[in-house]
């Protein structure tokens, strides 16, 4: 169980961007954080696996505080944390399949990451990855030879790797067309239900939040103003997530991409 | 430009007015170094047929220098080993810099400011005044043409490979960090790969670049080819002169069209 509290984050001198954030998340459970654009949904993200340094709070994964770890500590809870991007950040020149190893890179001593000696059955189990997520023939192709959706599924495949306790997810689905978004949300639903993994992930679409997950965070301006399973969310609700504090009159508008 | 104008006519005129003052400006300036250099165009290019064909008289080579062959090829070899050499090494160092340097991988912020400050002192003596300074040193060899060669290429790499290597989107490097990579491991699997092809090409063209300065240097070093060229031009044997200046240029352009081979090919 993902348990964050009071975390507090300040981003150079007065710019308060999370202030007393409160929230679960189960494993076996899709949970969504949505809110409007700088509502602060990446900084929490970023925390969790602290790419970010926070300012306070505590960060509980299975109660170990996150947030109290050592630098080679560090490296093994990130190892067991899997994230990816909207961007899918592969490196572009290496082949879907030595992206997927990459995953593999937080077990390894520096002498063997760097040259890129993985054992056979390393090797095996990526390949059998990028078969599960549909890639299997794409193993041996450059990635940035790839779909965005394709790339997407290889970042999947490259957390998988890491056999992680949970997912990070960055607005994955926010350059692909619906039909490669429901690919990669299928998958992020049925790896929560099947390994039991805790999947967080940060969403603009309302619709795919409350067709996808099983609970809801809203944040707005920084401070989660809601919190529940989705069959909560009603208007009331999201018009109190997607508030504008400085301009009232405005339109509330739900997809900002 | 927060100037608002009344129509699209009015800001065409306004873009020609500004292009037309640039035209002019530049003319004047022209017209002014002309006189101050005591420059009679007119005259100058006038004498441009007859100095071309002077040169194709004097430097065409002729039969009796097929005899120099063998001496001209064996310096034109030297120079490009020294040419490649210098360049591969100061790739090496230069990269490691770069690495230590750039705004994305490096370790300590310090550091930064003394790579950028050595390269560009190294970079900006230009490689003749290199190579006269480690005259005193090294006295008249091919090392004193490499190590001239080195430090100037050394800059020019630093600058290029750091600035490569900031390029790059940190996001990536930031992908790995989070799969639990340490430092080396984000270098060697993350900002190599995604550098390579355009590092290659860097070196590829500082290659193709040396073997010309390589050829200056040696007229003041007093090896390779350029010394050859010197000491046949000071005894007025002008076709031999004529023949090196041909394979040279003969072998930049097999260079060259190798590099670009490479370069489709890792692209
Ligand atoms: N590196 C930074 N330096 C300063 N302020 C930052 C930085 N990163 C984010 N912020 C600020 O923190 C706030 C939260 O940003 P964050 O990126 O977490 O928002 P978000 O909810 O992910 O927005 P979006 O939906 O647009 O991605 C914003 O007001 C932003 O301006
Ligand atoms: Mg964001």
């Amino acid at each position: 169980m993902l348990k964050v509290i009071q975390l507090d984050k300040t981003y150079g001198q007065n710019k308060h961007s999370l202030k007393d954030v409160n929230f679960t998340a189960q494993p076996g459970e899709v949970t969504a954080i949505i809110g409007p654009s700088g509502a602060g949904k990446t900084t929490i993200l970023r925390s969790v696996n602290q790419l970010i340094r926070d300012n306070g709070g505590k960060i509980l994964l299975d109660d170990q505080d996150i947030r109290q770890a050592n630098k080679s500590e560090l490296r093994k809870i990130r190892h067991h944390i899997g994230m990816i991007f909207q961007n899918y950040n592969l490196i572009s020149p290496l082949t879907a399949l030595e992206n997927v190893l990459h995953g593999r890179l937080g077990a390894k001593s520096t002498f063997a990451g760097i040259f890129g000696m993985y054992s056979t059955d390393e090797k095996q189990e990526a390949l059998a990855l990028l078969n599960e997520v549909g890639l299997g023939e794409y193993a041996y192709q450059r990635c940035d030879q790839l779909s965005g959706g394709q790339q997407q599924r290889v970042g999947i495949a490259r957390a998988l790797m890491q056999h992680p306790k949970m997912i990070l997810c960055d607005e994955p689905i926010a350059s692909l067309d619906p039909k490669s978004t429901k690919i990669v949300m299928d998958i992020l639903r049925q790896l929560a239900k099947e390994k039991q993994l805790i999947i967080l992930i940060n969403l603009h679409q309302i619709d795919i939040a409350l067709e996808y997950a099983d609970h809801i965070v809203g944040i707005n301006s920084g401070e989660i103003v809601f919190e529940g399973p989705s069959q909560a969310v009603d208007d009331q609700v999201l018009q109190k997530i997607y508030r504008q504090a400085d301009q009232p009159k405005q339109a509330v508008t739900a997809n900002e991409n | 430009m927060k100037t608002n104008f009344q129509s699209p006519q009015q800001f065409f005129r306004q873009r020609r007015l500004r292009l037309g003052i640039v035209l002019a400006v530049l003319l004047v300036i022209y017209g002014v170094s002309m006189v101050l250099v005591n420059f009679q165009t007119l005259a100058s290019l006038m004498q441009v047929p007859a100095g071309l064909i002077w040169l194709f008289k004097n430097f065409i080579p002729t039969e009796r220098s097929i005899s120099y062959l063998g001496p001209i090829l064996y310096q034109l070899w030297r120079t490009l080993i020294v040419s490649v050499s210098s360049t591969i090494c100061a790739s090496l160092l230069g990269l490691i810099f770069a690495i230590l340097g750039a705004k994305t991988t490096s370790p300590l912020p310090g550091l930064r400011l003394v790579i950028r400050f050595g390269a560009s002192l190294l970079r900006n003596i230009p490689v003749v005044a290199w190579a006269m300074i480690l005259l005193f040193s090294f006295k008249q060899s091919d090392f004193t043409g490499f190590l001239a060669l080195f430090f100037m290429t050394l800059g020019y790499l630093t600058r290029a490979f750091t600035e490569t290597i900031e390029d790059l989107d940190g996001e990536k490097l930031q992908a790995l960090q989070a799969v639990g990579a340490n430092y080396f491991q984000c270098v060697f699997c993350g900002v190599l790969p995604e550098v390579a092809s355009t590092l290659t090409s860097w070196v590829l063209y500082m290659i193709e670049n040396n073997l010309r300065d390589a050829t200056l240097v040696g007229i003041l070093t007093g090896t390779g080819v350029g010394f050859l060229f010197n000491h046949y031009f000071k005894s007025f044997r002008y076709d031999a002169a004529g023949l090196i200046v041909l394979l040279i240029a003969v072998l930049v352009i097999c260079l060259e069209l190798t590099s670009t081979q490479i370069r489709r090919a890792i692209a």
